[in-house]
């Protein structure tokens, strides 16, 4: 009953801030809707039985991403107006909006998605003869580290070619 | 009543929809980069509802993986629009038009 009422509350905040960051005029408010949508979903992942990733939701995209945007945001002043209308193209985009919506609603009702497993069906993982639960940082680890080691590895060669690349993209002259 | 995994499911096609319609109508180069960012999140909310529906750790490795990429991007991202600040004096994305014919 109390997850029900945390998940409603939580789940509203979170479409709340998506609505100001597509429709609200003024772009600090659009990056605040998207701060409050984004740690949102962080305390979604902590219904999810998965509470450090919530941690990591808040410091990396609440944190780190925002404010780099909020700095852009602030350095550009309050030029944009709100979305476009009248266009062909939004008449477009909310019509295939809508269908979006209706297909997948249509697609989860039929798929018949039921109340989630409790206890002995959540796997534990197994590393170096000692099992961790489900959704502790040490199985997360373990995991990570093991089975997913070649794509953590890439996942750092990206940030390294992501950051030479920021540093390229803001030089001051071209030559 | 008890949470069931296509609240999460529906919650993720609302918060992908008006991603969508955010990246395709708005007009500063930054809200379409953030609304991109929101459709990111609403795939992270599928994996982690799927992850634990079936008791696996697997989705939650998942979405460190799409952290990372989507830090990534925005550093890049805000990258782009700085330069692109510098030369046109606007975020608005019909100025950017030099390799359209």
């Amino acid at each position: 009953m109390m997850a029900a009422v945390v998940f409603f509350a939580v789940a509203f905040l979170a479409f709340l801030g998506a609505l100001a960051l597509v429709f609200h005029r003024h772009p600090m408010v659009a990056g605040l809707g998207m701060a409050l949508s984004t740690l949102s979903i962080g305390v979604l992942y902590v219904l999810l039985r998965v509470p450090f990733l919530g941690l990591f939701q808040a410091i990396i995209y609440a944190g780190a991403v925002m404010v780099i945007v909020l700095y852009i945001v602030m350095a550009l002043g309050r030029e944009e107006t709100g979305p476009r209308v009248g266009s062909v193209q939004t008449g477009l985009t909310y019509v295939a909006a809508a269908l979006l919506l209706l297909q997948f609603y249509w697609a989860i009702v039929r798929s018949g998605a039921g109340p989630f497993p409790e206890g002995s069906a959540l796997a534990p993982v197994t590393s170096g003869g000692t099992s961790y639960p489900f959704g502790t940082i040490q199985a997360f680890g373990s995991l990570l580290v093991s089975h997913y080691s070649v794509p953590f590895e890439v996942a750092s060669l990206l940030l390294v070619g992501a950051m030479v690349g920021a540093v390229i993209l803001s030089r001051r002259s071209w030559s | 009543m008890t949470i069931t995994l296509g609240h999460y499911l529906i919650l993720a096609v609302f918060l992908f929809t008006v991603g969508v319609i955010g990246a395709l109508t708005r007009k500063s180069a930054i809200i379409v980069f953030l609304s991109i960012e929101l459709m990111l999140n609403a795939a992270n909310v599928v994996f982690m509802a799927m992850g634990r529906y079936f008791g696996q750790l697997d989705g939650a490795v998942f979405v460190l993986f799409i952290l990372a990429v989507s830090a990534a991007e925005a550093a890049v991202g805000v990258a782009i629009v700085v330069a692109f600040i510098r030369r046109r004096g606007t975020t608005d994305i019909d100025a950017a038009n030099l390799m359209k014919w």
